[in-house]
């Protein structure tokens, strides 16, 4: 493949801002409020899979079925938080790792709901063929016609995807800045460094983790949903629990504590992840393409591992911050 | 004055051990207390439990004319009974300054939101919230490091800065649990001024566990003795300290003791 693909550097700048909001829900959950989970995944997938149902199944109007996969995703966070959440940090860290691989298995096995291992696109057995996304690629069509007197031939349907995906991670960049900045991010900050300090003074420990884990679980949905509709057919594969570390490295890469540097985190981990399809010069041309997809892998942890020993505090992360934590 | 914290009967058993068992004590309305009684008296887990850290297994406690001993921490501290604790808890990663701003009252902007619908109002308050931080943080002199870390103060101020969290609540009654502890001599009696000064101005409510009995002497007007569970003596300074049950349960029993 060709360094300068436009399409192919398009997907990664669309997979780039999807990260972005995947992240942008661990940053509140686990950098603000310092709630380990470990099962952020486990919201995509459930926001794709209902949404991708009630299209499939019922015909849904894509805004319901956007709702619906929200909504379920926030049902989800319930479920595990609830029961959890009075508990220390730890048992809230142990429900959601076990919750996100509950989904993939569920998935996998409720062949008749959710298509089993071939995925959605078996959703209505094994004779048709499901699609979920004709709606939305509907739209894509339309936007990239509108695009079209600007941008000329650039305007392509993925342009229009990449455009959609940054505009909504953006916004909702803007609108958690706000909110990390007031009062309301205060008191996230100080549920993360002491909880007990927190409730000695009159907060409500237990309603603001809540009101995070519910965040962070629409975002994840919405990073699901929008996910989704780039790939167009997904299946539990796409829902390993690397995903959710995809997210943590992001936000270490940038720098923990920061939230504009989750954006950055999320191109510069799109860049190393994909950049390194490229390394297909000689010498090691001579390898095979397969034996070199590890390499690349390994390649991907050992530049993690440098940028980690430069600047542990990521990016743009604050290195007294890092000394002062316990 | 009458009482406006009224603790009856309160017990909690850990395992086997009763760290609390049947304590009941009033404290006066404005008035400075001490609770004192060695190590393993149940001072500080009567704290926990008076505070909503832990619930009590029987007994019942009196806030203002409210029961509360099932109340959660928070709600007893809104109420206005806040404490600290005996080994500061500091908000490290967060600055000297947002540490007592964290603790201001009636901040709309602490609802999910809120600085996106009414901006305007959030940070008006904040302004206010911002001076009165700056105030409390001049009264313990920490207002030099109001923008460092909080991780970055020494032991003292750390002891200091919780004071000024709670003070900030604007609480009717504060509950210290040796707030002199490691603070340097000259540091602590500032403490102690401030301990005085803030009853004399609003009339705030102090019980104090501590163990340097001369300063708990000389700011207390009743002292409550805990030995094992208990309350084994109330009274003036003075007298505790005549007291038989409470010369005992310091220096053991005198027939325990050689001749």
């Amino acid at each position: 493949m060709a360094i300068f693909n436009a399409p192919f550097w398009t997907f990664v700048g669309v997979i780039a801002g999807i990260y972005t909001i995947l992240s942008l829900g661990l940053f509140l959950q686990y950098a603000m409020a310092g709630l380990p989970n470990f099962g952020h995944v486990a919201f995509m997938a459930l926001a794709a899979y209902t949404m991708a149902f009630l299209v499939i199944r019922f015909g849904a109007p894509m805004p319901v079925a956007i709702l619906a996969g929200l909504t379920a995703a926030v049902l989800f966070s319930l479920l595990l938080g609830l029961p959890s959440l009075r508990l220390r940090a730890d048992y809230l860290a142990i429900v959601t790792v076990a919750g996100g691989e509950v989904v993939r298995y569920l998935a996998l096995n409720l062949q008749d709901i959710t298509g089993g291992a071939i995925g959605s696109i078996g959703m209505l057995g094994p004779s048709r063929l499901a699609q979920y996304n004709t709606g939305w690629d509907a739209m894509l069509a339309g936007f990239s016609r509108v695009l079209r007197p600007l941008f000329g031939a650039l305007a392509s349907r993925d342009f229009a995807m990449l455009l959609i995906v940054w505009a909504i991670a953006l916004v909702l960049l803007g609108l958690c800045w706000v909110m990390v900045r007031s009062p309301w991010g205060r008191v996230l900050r100080s549920i993360r460094e002491d909880e007990n300090a927190a409730a000695a003074v009159g907060k409500n420990v237990f309603g603001y983790k809540l009101q995070v884990l519910v965040l962070g679980a629409i975002l994840g949905g919405a990073a699901g949903l929008l996910l989704a509709y780039e790939i167009g057919v997904f299946s539990p594969d796409d829902y390993q629990p690397t995903f959710t570390f995809y997210a943590y490295l992001i936000l270490i890469l940038g720098g923990m504590t920061r939230l504009w540097a989750i954006p950055l985190g999320a191109i510069l981990f799109g860049l190393l992840y994909a950049g390194t399809r490229f390394l297909d010069f000689y010498p090691l041309s001579l390898i095979d393409s397969g034996a070199r997809a590890f390499l690349r892998l390994w390649a991907v942890g050992l530049l993690l591992i440098v940028l980690m020993a430069i600047r542990p505090q990521g990016l743009l992360g604050n290195r007294r911050e890092l000394l002062l934590g316990r | 004055m009458s009482a406006l914290l009224q603790v009856d009967g309160i017990s909690r058993r850990f395992g086997g051990i009763r760290a609390v068992d049947g304590a009941a004590f009033d404290v006066e309305a404005g008035s400075i207390t001490g609770l004192i009684g060695p190590n393993g008296a149940g001072k500080t887990t009567a704290f926990n439990v008076i505070s909503g850290f832990l619930r009590p297994q029987s007994g019942t406690i009196t806030f203002d004319g409210n029961r509360i001993e099932r109340q959660p921490a928070h709600m007893i501290a809104r109420a206005g009974l806040v404490r600290t604790f005996q080994i500061p808890r500091v908000l490290t990663r967060m600055s000297v300054l947002e540490n007592v701003q964290l603790a201001a009252t009636r901040q709309p902007g602490e609802v999910l939101g809120a600085a996106l619908i009414a901006p305007r109002a959030v940070s008006r308050r904040e302004r206010e919230v911002r001076d009165e931080a700056m105030q409390i943080l001049d009264l313990v002199r920490l207002s030099r490091l109001a923008n460092d870390y909080a991780g970055t103060l020494s032991g003292g101020q750390r002891k200091l800065l919780e004071l000024a969290r709670a003070l900030m609540t604007g609480p009717r009654m504060i509950l210290l649990d040796e707030p002199m502890a490691g603070v340097a001599p000259t540091l602590a009696l500032q403490l102690l001024e401030h301990i005085l000064e803030r009853r004399a101005r609003r009339g705030t409510t102090f019980l104090v566990i501590e163990h340097d009995m001369e300063a708990i002497m000389a700011i207390s007007d009743r002292v409550i003795v805990m030995d094992e569970g208990r309350v084994i003596a109330i009274g003036s300074a003075a007298d505790v300290q005549q007291d038989e049950r409470v010369i005992e349960a310091y220096l053991g029993r005198r027939e325990a003791q050689p001749a």
